[in-house]
């Protein structure tokens, strides 16, 4: 049943994404719209699956790739959702969609199965740290997606004035992916001296949370100089997506650490 | 100098050195760090000098990165003081520019009134003077990135301090048994436990420290996640190990011993056993002959000893499992079930590193969100217009939902 739940919801996604670029495509915007809610089911059925499984688990659903993926993916969903109905933003759906569906896609690869908490995680700040990631990396994918977004509409008008709300809206996901990040970074030190006796060892993953707290860091340098906001820094929010997939992604499974958790079940799952 | 002295203070320096620590955490991360020499050798047979030579094998370490990071600290430390000083000079300066509504954005009734509304809807301060109404709110978003900055800053130097300062060791003890450290702290580990209820272990010591002004923990459980702490010791469970245990009995007494590797047990000093080691368990083939084995999982299912048995002068290698029995000279010795005992890290932290630093992350933190997302509202309304000032101006033209329309005024 859960199975069901969970590409039910990955179906809604995808036909939703491809609703959106043929609405925005043909200019149908009933297309669009049915899009919109056909990815508030898929919205609906990826959280009902997140909370049966943490039900079904007696846990956060946060600890494998696996999990963690979906979370990311339904981190995208719900500021999508907060942007549409508190911010009544409608130009961040197709990329936004789109971000969801990948991430989704991504964890559908990933074995599922439900085990046990491993002891080294089973511990108070394993919510805190692994959920603050998740909304970390929802806001920088939704950025990068609208820098794509940015860069597309500037191409055909560079005088559209909703480029002026995305080059702010790129901003303030960056701003609340590094304040999120900053709290996976600091509250992943605390946890690792209580687990580890050291604040921080230089693992890998926490020297590419570190790259990647920089690189966003630096975006919001740059950012005060108003001359290169616009497109230079939506390529720049663009090019800092595969930094934070390779943190998510290539540390676990390319490079061996304290990490590694989550993909010593890819592996075994690929072997 | 003075040249010198602005490049230090300046954001490009910063960027630069932010951009450096980027480029050798990369290498860090993807080069193993703190290896033996010949694993480099071994991985990497055409780089290992060029390795060796630029310190990739241990590149945080390395004194270009303490460099890198010391020089970010000075940057931080200017751009903190300056930033200080900047807002304390600009803060007056842009109130006075809002009275006379510099950068004024024209605006018919219905707008304004708007405006007016939503700025007291969100209990902005009002203050009027010739016409000119100054709503101002969120003051201490001023300091967000000053905050921010210093957070920084601390949190560098203090995390230094917590990584360097602090005296690590491990130590293995057995159960019923004590360690005693230098100052005359006593560890006493009462017992040891492997929980196996998921099929993923946990390890589990029961201890108790006593300092040397008498305080005491009581017993406490240490487990992975879960240290002890007392005064400034900070005990964590770190790994296991299992050892060999042995009954001797002469007289109708009897005195049990743990094993280690070259213990010589004997009471004349001549005939007895020589202990070499313990094997997890063995396996026999065909023929019936036996091999020791060792463990992959870290049980010792059919533990195996290995001891030399010293008799008469003569030496003779022999096996024993647990439970066997032997006499030699006027001692019998019976080998017993093997114990598993914790290994144990110890850590005295310097007093108050560890708050000051969680000080630091928690100021930088809440330095961010006030940078980010309280910006300070300065909007100064009168009747033929509006004008919005402020170091975070985008911010409030969004909320009052007229970012597309206007241009920041640089103040």
């Amino acid at each position: 049943m859960l199975n069901v739940i969970f590409f039910g919801g990955l179906v809604l996604y995808f036909i939703s994404m491809f609703l959106q670029f043929a609405g925005m495509v043909f200019r149908k915007e009933a297309w669009s719209r049915i899009a919109w809610f056909l990815f508030l089911g898929g919205f609906a059925l990826e959280t009902v699956y997140l909370i049966a499984r943490g039900v079904a688990a007696h846990r956060l659903p946060l600890s494998n790739q696996f999990e963690f993926a979906a979370a990311f993916s339904w981190a995208i969903g719900a500021l999508l959702v907060f942007c549409y109905y508190k911010l009544h933003i409608e130009w961040m759906q197709a990329v936004g969609i789109a971000a969801a569906f990948l991430i989704l896609s991504y964890a559908a690869l990933q074995p599922r199965e439900i085990t046990d908490l491993m002891p080294a995680l089973r511990s108070s700040w394993f919510g805190f740290h692994i959920g603050s990631a998740a909304i970390s990396y929802a806001g920088f994918m939704l950025a990068g997606g609208v820098g794509v977004r940015y860069i597309l509409i500037s191409r055909k008008n560079k005088n559209d004035k909703t480029l002026v709300q995305m080059d702010f809206f790129i901003y303030r996901l960056i701003a609340l992916g590094l304040l999120m990040l900053t709290i996976t970074i600091v509250t992943g030190a605390i946890w690792a001296e209580e687990a580890w006796s050291s604040f921080w060892t230089w693992d890998p993953k926490e020297v590419w949370a570190l790259i990647t707290w920089i690189i966003y860091a630096v975006y919001l340098h740059l950012r005060i100089n108003r001359k290169r906001r616009g497109e230079f820094l939506a390529w720049y929010a663009i090019g800092a997506v595969p930094v934070v997939l390779f943190t998510f992604i290539g540390v676990n499974t390319l490079i061996p650490g304290l990490h590694s958790y989550g993909a010593l079940e890819t592996i075994r799952h690929l072997m | 100098m003075k040249k010198i002295l602005q490049f230090f203070q300046s954001m490009t320096f910063g960027l630069i050195l932010l951009g450096l620590i980027t480029v050798c955490s990369l290498i860090g991360s993807l080069i193993v760090q703190n290896g033996e020499p010949m694993t480099y050798v071994r991985y990497y047979p055409d780089y290992y000098q060029i390795i060796f030579a630029l310190q990739f094998d241990h590149i945080f370490t390395s004194w270009y990165f303490i460099l890198l990071a010391g020089l970010l600290c000075v940057n931080l430390l200017f751009c903190s003081i300056m930033r200080i000083g900047r807002i304390a000079r600009q803060k007056p300066a842009v109130k006075e520019a809002a009275f006379r509504q510099a950068g004024m954005q024209k605006a018919d009734e219905s707008k304004l009134a708007e405006i007016r509304e939503y700025l007291e809807g969100r209990r902005c301060r009002k203050e009027e003077r010739d016409g000119v109404t100054v709503y101002t709110k969120n003051d201490i978003g001023w300091y967000g990135s000053f905050v921010t900055h210093l957070g920084l800053l601390l949190t560098i130097v203090l995390f230094g301090a917590a990584m360097y300062l602090p005296k690590i060791s491990d130590q293995s003890c057995y159960p019923g048994d004590s360690l005693m450290l230098n100052d005359g702290t006593r560890i006493y580990v009462d017992s040891f436990r492997i929980e196996d209820e998921t099929g993923k272990l946990d390890y589990t010591s029961t201890v108790n420290i006593a300092l040397p002004d008498g305080r005491e923990s009581g017993l406490k459980e240490v487990s992975v996640n879960h240290p002890v702490s007392m005064g400034r010791y900070k005990i964590y469970q770190q790994t296991y190990g299992t050892i060999g245990k042995i009954a001797a009995s002469r007289n109708g007494t009897t005195d049990e011993f743990y094993l280690e590797s070259g213990d010589f047990l004997s009471a004349d000093g001549k005939n007895g056993i020589w202990y070499d080691r313990l094997y997890p368990g063995f396996i026999t083939d065909d023929a019936g002959r036996t091999t020791l084995i060792e463990s992959t999982s870290g049980h010792y299912e059919n533990p195996v000893y290995v001891f030399t048995l010293m008799e008469n002068g003569s030496s003779e290698m022999m096996m024993a499992f647990p439970g066997d029995s032997i006499e030699v000279g006027d001692l019998e010795f019976t080998f017993l079930e093997p114990v598993e005992y914790p290994g144990l890290r110890i850590k005295r932290t310097p007093a108050m590193i560890n708050p000051l630093l969680l000080a630091a992350v928690l100021l930088m933190t809440f330095g961010l969100y006030l940078a980010m997302f309280v910006p300070p509202v300065i909007v100064s309304v009168s009747d033929k217009g509006y004008a919005v000032h402020g170091p975070k101006q985008e911010s409030v033209l969004y909320d009052i939902g007229n970012l597309s329309d206007n241009e920041e005024s640089e103040e």
